[in-house]
């Protein structure tokens, strides 16, 4: 028996796999990306003390959205893409 | 989901309907309800029904894939409608596709919003498509079928499955179908669509990410400013998305208080403007948390008040539904907006 299958649907472009660099998360620059729901600075915070202890944190830096519903603007990804090695998004809720 | 194998045409054993079905949710194609078949043939009569309309779709949030005109068919097949109800949802789909609606946020949000489906103009005849009693209920195989249809997309294609991408701490009954239409007939005002730009003669789908229906109840006030008190009231609460002030939301209004409302001078701006001003709700019923968490986004009490909607004209009023003293109103997901998109007809 042939059906069409309800999930086909073809990639969308710029959906292309890229290339990771290796991060070294105990001495690159990093961001901690808040979500911008309650709580999200709080549970990155905590993450940044706790990183303190392995590691400098004078190159771990905070950006959030500016809202909790919507979607980061790609300016500010493709800032964080240009400044930091590495990012730890928090999905706070 | 299941690894499905990225062929659009899928070999399958055998089945009986009972088959079918168990296949079908073990694949995760499903919302839990029996299936119709989406054989080759099936599929190829709904999508006869909309040659001309080629303007490709965006990707469907989250799994970011463009959909074929089979794929969306075969879940509109699988949903049970006709053939001609799928321009119905092409235009839904069109519409939460728009960027202002905001796709990705309202599937992978906490929040039990559902896409709205509001139809207006003549297909609402040509369908029937349930504009009167019970528009929001049962038995209306368009308004069950379109609606639903439109979700098993959005699961299907787009990968909003529950407990995963989407990440509703609730969900709500209006995730299986939430469609309606315009009841212009006993509309004192212009029809929704006409207002926003379309032709009388146009077909329009408007879509909102919203909650289910609110109920507003008010059998005892006979005067317009009566209701109106009522309205604002209900609509007043610190609960819903909309305490944020950035969203819009949908007020719908039973045939019998919209016929009181215009026999006393209120027309849609005036119920706007009036609504903006007195649907706010006061400091006093917002905890002093929830105040300082509002402040921090800049969202500021007037006079003491919070007000709900970010202007009068993110109030969006219709009629639908049929006798009694009933309205309703849907608070929306709030980073969202109403589209409006007019179907593609032959």
């Amino acid at each position: 028996m042939h059906i069409v299958n309800p999930t086909y649907g073809v990639s969308a472009a710029g959906g292309e796999a890229v290339a990771v660099k290796p991060v070294d998360w105990r001495a690159d620059p990093i961001v901690l990306f808040s979500n911008s729901k309650p709580n999200a600075r709080e549970l990155l915070e905590g993450i940044r003390a706790r990183l303190g202890e392995i590691r400098r944190v004078d190159n771990i830096e905070f950006v959030h959205k500016n809202s909790a519903s919507q979607p980061a603007p790609a300016e500010l990804i493709e800032q964080v893409a240009g400044k930091y090695k590495g990012a730890l998004l928090a999905i706070a809720d | 989901m299941t690894d499905t194998p990225e062929t659009e045409l899928l070999d399958i054993p055998e089945f009986d309907a009972e088959g079918w079905n168990e296949y079908a949710l073990e694949q995760g194609w499903g919302d839990g309800m029996p299936l119709a078949l989406p054989t080759e043939a099936a599929v190829a009569k709904f999508v006869a029904v909309c040659r001309g309309d080629n303007q490709p779709f965006a990707p469907v949030s989250p799994r970011q894939i463009v959909p074929t005109l089979q794929s969306l068919a075969a879940n509109a097949v699988m949903a049970g409608c006709k053939p001609e109800y799928f321009p119905v949802v092409l235009a839904g789909l069109r519409g939460v596709l728009n960027a202002d609606y905001n796709l990705h946020g309202t599937l992978a949000t906490t929040h039990p919003c559902a896409p709205m489906v509001l139809v207006s103009g003549p297909i609402r005849k040509t369908l029937d498509i349930n504009c009167g009693s019970n528009c929001f209920g049962q038995g209306w195989r368009a308004n069950a079928t379109i609606g639903r249809a439109l979700q098993l997309i959005l699961l299907n294609i787009g990968g909003a499955r529950p407990g995963v991408m989407d990440r509703a701490t609730h969900g709500s009954p209006a995730k299986f179908a939430y469609c309606f239409g315009e009841n212009e007939e006993e509309s004192p005002w212009t029809p929704y669509h006409v207002r926003h730009g379309f032709a009388a003669s146009d077909s329009v789908v408007t879509v909102m990410a919203g909650e289910p229906p609110h109920n507003i109840n008010d059998h005892g006030s006979t005067s317009g400013e009566g209701l109106m008190t009522t309205i604002a009231g209900s609509i007043a609460q610190p609960g819903a998305n909309n305490i944020y002030g950035k969203g819009p939301y949908v007020v719908v209004l039973g045939p019998e208080h919209a016929e009181t409302l215009h026999r006393d001078s209120w027309t849609i701006e005036r119920m706007q403007q009036h609504l903006f001003e007195r649907a706010r709700v006061p400091v006093s019923r917002v905890s002093k948390e929830n105040q300082a968490s509002y402040a921090g986004s800049g969202h500021v009490p007037e006079d003491g008040y919070y007000k709900i909607a970010p202007t009068p004209q993110d109030i969006h009023i219709v009629v639908a539904g049929g006798p009694g003293k009933h309205s309703a109103w849907i608070p929306s997901f709030g980073g969202t907006a109403v589209i409006s998109v007019r179907v593609a007809t032959a």
